[in-house]
């Protein structure tokens, strides 16, 4: 049979197409994530190393080097950032303590694996460095006088923030996943939190936590609080925070958590109860190692979202009282208002660096194990 | 009914036509569009958004108003014009954000309109509005269309019951807001609170610590500053006066309510207004929003009165606080020196320099329609334009104000607090230099912040704000800052 | 007998059963009263919010519908535009990033890739060059990128065979997860540029693909997991019948993934439904979505609790029920993907 040549041409387009398919398929997706990523990446880069300055000419850049991170780092800007350091107390030695510990067992744990390649050191290497530093950070700035900056506060809400919601969320996950009447009113019960605009959530927090006219006001005064407002003590401020944006995103963690659940392997559990094994037993033999790798990832995912909070203290405390519940988002952002976008660059730069690490040490090191003693 | 509805509304609109009649932009503007941005009111945007239509009428310009939340305005007119995107024509903002819009050359000098127009009656606007707050290096940039300065609100009610007249000094502030401290105010048989400010930081509460130290720092008129030594540019912030002035702002926190530090403007407004405060510093706003049955327990309760002042005042040279005297307070009433802060300046409109010759000229209609008293006088008493009073013949006549619901009595207690500051030759302009957000919104505010909040102690405050504030007027030059310094408040 | 223990397999204890629905209850509540807060908010004249707190309509306090008239009358049009833009924004830019993202996800967990490190360097240097040439030297855009393009291509072929280590599907797949890691606060600047550039700003078309690219890595992310847990063997009977790639994924592998598809569709949308910053810079008047308009309601007078109350309610009403149709898919989307983690 003979092609005439415009169907020759019709047919090597579809072969071509179709042998390179893979390649095509993500080709969009790649284009579309590097246009909208490399070009901030450049650009902000370059800013964080000007002072940027209205002139006769609309603006201009002026090229700084390091000293916006100078200033951020060691200069006047520093209590902000790192905080306002003071003679270690006893707390702050505890955490040394902790550190040390948490950081000889890795290294131990890393050297009798058998798997040291040159990769795994530098990594660790990193990793370790960036935990000892902020180890040291929080235990020079949490004493008595210190004052711990905006870093250490991001850090704060990340780390107590997610635990909390891991927490919550898996556990009434969990709770959901029994045999229960009414399971389906709960999911989407349950849900609803994620749908409000993170915007709207703030100012409702606003008014919740408003201890003149909110709500609970009346429980407050009940309980003889009435003097006191969580808005002015640096850790009750930071605290209320951190339980916004739990209320918020709980039902994340328990949406997936609840699906990881209910796809845990019936008949083991089945075999299991037959054996009469205990419920906590048999949680911790099968349903626990089932769901790991998928707790290991919402969690990061989870993390690199909570690295960028910014709508919760802008809104209830605008980063008060005094700097206490500033995240690094929101220092940036109030730089970039007063028009320092140097500066404003510079210190979403040290939150690209922190939170690039972290999470990477957390994918190498919670998620591939999970993920990989699943398999 | 509805006849008797739509009839003021067509007079209005007479009244408004006849008084442009005469004007030479009737019908000029046929098929011109002005898109003018300002923040999502109902304030401002209000009254544009209504009057716009009737403008339309008489000059064939269509007026488009875009607004954005407030705290993004200054960003968005600023990326939009330094960029050379140029979507907005003209704006209604701030006159203390003019620096960062005029030096790059992105404001349009409204100086020969100003000068050719009859209807705007320049005569009639405050002189502190005409001569400062319209104007940048002597030239014209902006239209004022909202009078601004701080006041003191006190309950009348409860100082007649003390046994206290208004607070003429911040000591007597202090004096009433701690008898008035934990009396029940509006009867739901709660104590409530002496003093109420707005602390919060990165909002609006930079302004309410001026507010304070104005009286202390400045006391020869409003070409000597208070922000900065006209001579040297030294930051006048670490000195007996502001430390004096700091400690009657940390005082008031005391008869304050437990989450002052955590409060915006529009919290305290709403507690003043509900009867929980007996004291508050504000702007005229509080005036008309005492008299609406819908948001006021307070209603001809409230007096108004110029900021307190101080029988002490610096003294440059040495830092030290000195009694008043008739060669260091020219301006003193009975020993003590006064100085009412225009805080903010009072919403004003500003043309982009590349926006087309024709929609400038159609953008400047407007705002000159919109100050010109026909309208102007009838806007400022609606309390949901947000337009203070800025025109004398704003205070002369009542009758627009007890139309409005004001009892004669509060009407004149309240403008007279405003005739009383307006008139004040010392009052003190807001800092207009380039980089003013900085030294403010940053610095100023930041170090505040942390003092309220127990931070550091108010000797490392000043210092901190004094080190903050000459490490930018380093980085952008000392030199160019005194010389913008001085050229904003008229120094030689 | 405790109430603890059950009686029969498989049953819960009358005991657990009280204790489970006990805190099931409790966190109910914590879900819904600040919701129900906002709602009789939207509801009170603002003395009712400031003389408060008042919990009960028509005992506590008369219920009035000042706000819901301001909102839906007053602000007419003003509120009706953004909640359009928002409709359209969220709509599209959904369809846009299921559609690229699961291309992508589906590609990554079919294929390996390899990408050569050193041209992934050579294509970086030539976005800085169109950077430096657009940004520095005022260089038309589309000549810019039409240069950087050809040299990348030029320079990938120059160095195809330069011996360098490559990369593989794990870490294409944490790259773009990495994505997110940068604070949208300073992305915001260089993509209002771009947008400048190619005069796009205060379109729908800016934020669609601005949403898009921002949702895609939760896509590619989400769907991998799903289509790892597909059997292969459909696929490739249907390639001996000659299928192509694209007919299979669009006829085979996209029924089969219908759950995981809506369950990721319902939290990309309302990602974007829900996106302040980003729609603040890139949308002036025609393209401004609804959460500016909430966050609007916060002025010179402090936040309008009411206005904001209802217009918070208007946004979630129509995301509740739209979760309320697919609840189904929602459980078992992120069932099946969540199998293999």
């Amino acid at each position: 049979m003979e092609h005439t040549p415009l169907e020759t041409w019709q047919t090597r387009a579809v072969d071509w197409f179709d042998r390179h398919s893979g390649r095509l398929f993500v080709l969009p997706a790649s284009l579309l994530i590097l246009a909208f990523s490399i070009f901030p990446l450049i650009i902000s880069a370059w800013l964080a190393l000007s002072r940027f300055k209205l002139g006769s000419e609309g603006y201009e850049l002026i090229f700084v080097g390091w000293n916006n991170f100078r200033k951020l780092l060691f200069g006047s800007e520093q209590y902000h950032l790192l905080g306002t350091f003071m003679p270690t107390s006893w707390l702050g030695w505890l955490i040394v303590a902790a550190a040390i510990v948490l950081i000889g067992w890795g290294i131990r744990s890393f050297v009798t694996s058998g798997h040291v390649t040159v990769m795994g050191t530098i990594g660790r290497l990193i990793a370790f460095g960036l935990f000892a530093a902020l180890a040291w950070l929080f235990a020079a700035t949490i004493g008595d006088k210190g004052q711990i900056g905006s870093l250490s506060t991001t850090i704060f809400y990340v780390f107590l923030g997610v635990a909390i919601q891991f927490v919550i969320g898996a556990g009434l996950a969990f709770l959901c996943s029994l045999r229960i009447r009414g399971r389906s009113f709960f999911r989407v019960v349950f849900f609803v939190p994620l749908m409000v605009t993170p915007v709207g959530i703030a100012y409702t927090f606003r008014m919740m936590a408003d201890m003149t006219v909110g709500p609970i006001s009346p429980l407050w005064h009940w309980l003889g609080l009435g003097g006191f407002s969580w808005a002015t003590n640096a850790w009750s401020a930071r605290l209320v925070v951190v339980l916004g944006d739990s209320w918020q995103w709980i039902p994340f963690m328990f949406l997936v958590m609840l699906a990881a659940f209910e796809s845990q392997p019936k008949d083991e559990l089945e075999a299991a109860e037959l054996d009469g094994a205990s419920g906590f037993q048999i949680f911790v033999d099968i349903t626990w190692p089932s769901v790991a790798p998928v707790a290991a990832t919402i969690v990061l995912i989870r993390m690199i979202e909570a690295f960028k909070i910014v709508d919760l203290p802008n809104v209830l405390t605008n980063g008060g009282p005094g700097i206490a519940s500033e995240s690094l988002t929101l220092h940036a952002f109030m730089q970039w208002r007063a028009l320092d976008l140097g500066a404003s660059a510079a210190i979403s730069y040290v939150l690209l660096f922190t939170s690039t690490i972290i999470c990477v040490s957390f994918f190498n090191f919670v998620v591939n194990p999970a993920r990989r003693a699943r398999q | 009914m509805a006849i008797r509805l739509l009839f003021p509304g067509a007079l209005m609109a007479g009244v408004a036509a006849m008084g442009f009649a005469g004007s030479a932009w009737a019908g000029e503007f046929d098929g011109v569009t002005v898109n003018v941005i300002t923040f999502t009111g109902p304030q401002i945007a209000e009254p544009m958004q209504r009057r716009a239509p009737d403008f339309e009428k008489l000059t064939g310009a269509h007026i488009n108003v875009i607004t954005v939340p407030f705290s993004d305005l200054y960003q968005k007119i600023l990326t939009d014009w330094s960029t050379g995107t140029n979507s907005l024509d003209a704006g209604v903002f701030a006159p203390q954000w003019m620096v960062d819009y005029v030096t790059p050359g992105l404001m349009e000098d409204l100086s020969p309109r100003v000068e050719a127009d009859a209807a705007l009656k320049l005569d009639d606007i405050g002189a502190f509005f005409r001569d400062f707050s319209m104007k940048f290096a002597g030239k014209t940039y902006t239209i004022t269309l909202d009078g601004d300065f701080q006041m003191v609100y006190y309950r009348t009610d409860v100082a007649k019951e003390l046994g206290l007249g208004a607070p003429q000094t911040w000591d007597d502030y202090i004096a009433f807001a701690k008898a008035a401290n934990g009396k029940d105010m509006n009867g739901d048989g709660k104590p409530d609170f002496g003093s109420c400010i707005a602390k919060k930081r990165n909002a609006q509460s930079y302004w309410m610590v001026t507010s304070v130290a104005g009286a202390y720092l400045q006391s020869m008129g409003t070409s000597q500053g208070a922000f900065f030594d006209v001579r040297d540019m030294k930051p006048l912030v670490n000195n007996e006066a502001f430390a004096a002035a700091l400690a009657v702002y940390s005082e008031t926190t005391k008869y304050a309510p437990p989450d002052e530090i955590n409060l915006d403007v529009g919290d305290t407004r709403n507690l003043f207004t509900s009867g929980q405060c007996a004291l508050t510093i504000d702007w005229g706003d509080i005036g008309t929003l005492a008299i609406d049955p819908e948001k006021s327990k307070v209603i001809d309760k409230v007096g108004a009165v110029i900021l307190p002042g101080s029988a002490k005042v610096l003294d440059r040279d040495t830092g030290k606080l000195v009694d008043c005297t008739a060669n260091i307070c020219p301006h003193a009433i009975d020993g003590v020196n006064h100085a009412p802060f225009a805080a903010f300046g009072g919403w004003s409109g500003g043309i982009n320099a590349k926006a087309d010759p024709k929609v400038k000229d159609a953008a400047y209609a407007f705002f000159s329609y919109m100050s010109a008293p026909e309208q102007s006088n009838v806007d400022v008493t609606i309390g949901i334009t947000g337009f203070n009073p800025y025109r004398l013949s704003q205070f002369q006549g009542l009758d627009n104000w007890s139309k409005a619901g004001m009892s004669e009595a509060a009407a004149k207690d309240y403008l007279g607090a405003i005739e009383a500051s307006l008139n004040s030759p010392n009052m003190v302009l807001d800092l207009r230099i380039p980089n003013n957000q900085k030294y403010q919104q940053i610095v100023l505010d930041t170090a505040i912040a942390r003092m309220l909040a127990g931070e550091i102690d108010i000797p490392t405050t000043m210092k901190t704000i004094e080190d903050g504030w000459n490490e930018i007027t380093d980085e952008v030059g000392r030199d160019n800052q005194l010389t913008a310094y001085k050229s904003t408040i008229g120094a030689n | 007998m405790s109430i603890f223990e059950s009686k029969k397999l498989g049953e819960m204890a009358v005991g657990t059963k009280i204790v489970v629905y006990g805190v099931l209850g409790i966190w109910t509540f914590i879900v819904l009263f600040p919701l129900y807060w906002v709602l009789i908010t939207s509801f009170k004249l603002p003395i009712a919010v400031s003389g408060g707190p008042f919990y009960l309509p028509f005992v506590d306090f008369l219920p009035s519908l000042h706000a819901w008239s301001y909102i839906f009358f007053d602000l007419g049009n003003d509120t009706f535009r953004p909640y359009f833009n928002s409709v359209v924004v969220a709509v599209f830019s959904t369809l846009l990033v299921m559609i690229t993202g699961s291309l992508a996800a589906y590609a990554l967990s079919r294929f390996t890739f390899r990408p050569r490190l050193l041209t992934i360097l050579i294509f970086i240097l030539a976005v800085a060059l169109v950077i430096v040439l657009v940004a520095a030297l005022g260089v038309n855009w589309l000549i810019a990128v039409t240069v950087g393009v050809a040299l990348a291509v030029i320079g990938a072929g120059m160095f195809r065979r330069t011996p360098s280590p490559t990369l593989g599907n794990p870490d294409i797949l944490f790259w773009m997860i990495s994505q997110r890691i940068f604070p949208p606060v300073v992305a915001a600047i260089p993509i209002y540029v771009m947008f400048q550039q190619v005069r796009l700003l205060d379109t729908h078309v800016a934020l669609i693909l601005t949403y898009t690219a921002v949702n895609l890595p939760i896509v590619v992310w989400l769907m991998y997991d799903f289509f790892v847990s597909i059997p292969k063997d459909l696929e490739e009977s249907a390639e001996l019948d000659g299928a192509s790639r694209i007919r299979i994924f669009f006829e085979i592998i996209l029924p089969l993934s219908k759950p995981g598809l809506v369950a990721t569709s319902l939290l990309v949308l309302i990602f974007s439904w829900n996106e302040y910053l980003l729609a603040l810079f890139l949308s002036t008047a025609n393209a401004q979505t609804m959460p500016l308009l909430v966050a609007a309601q916060n002025a010179t007078r402090g936040p309008q609790w009411w206005y904001m109350s209802v217009l918070i309610i208007i946004m979630i009403v129509p995301v509740i029920l739209l979760a309320l149709v697919l609840q189904r898919f929602i459980a078992k989307g992120l069932l099946v993907g969540a199998v293999k983690g």
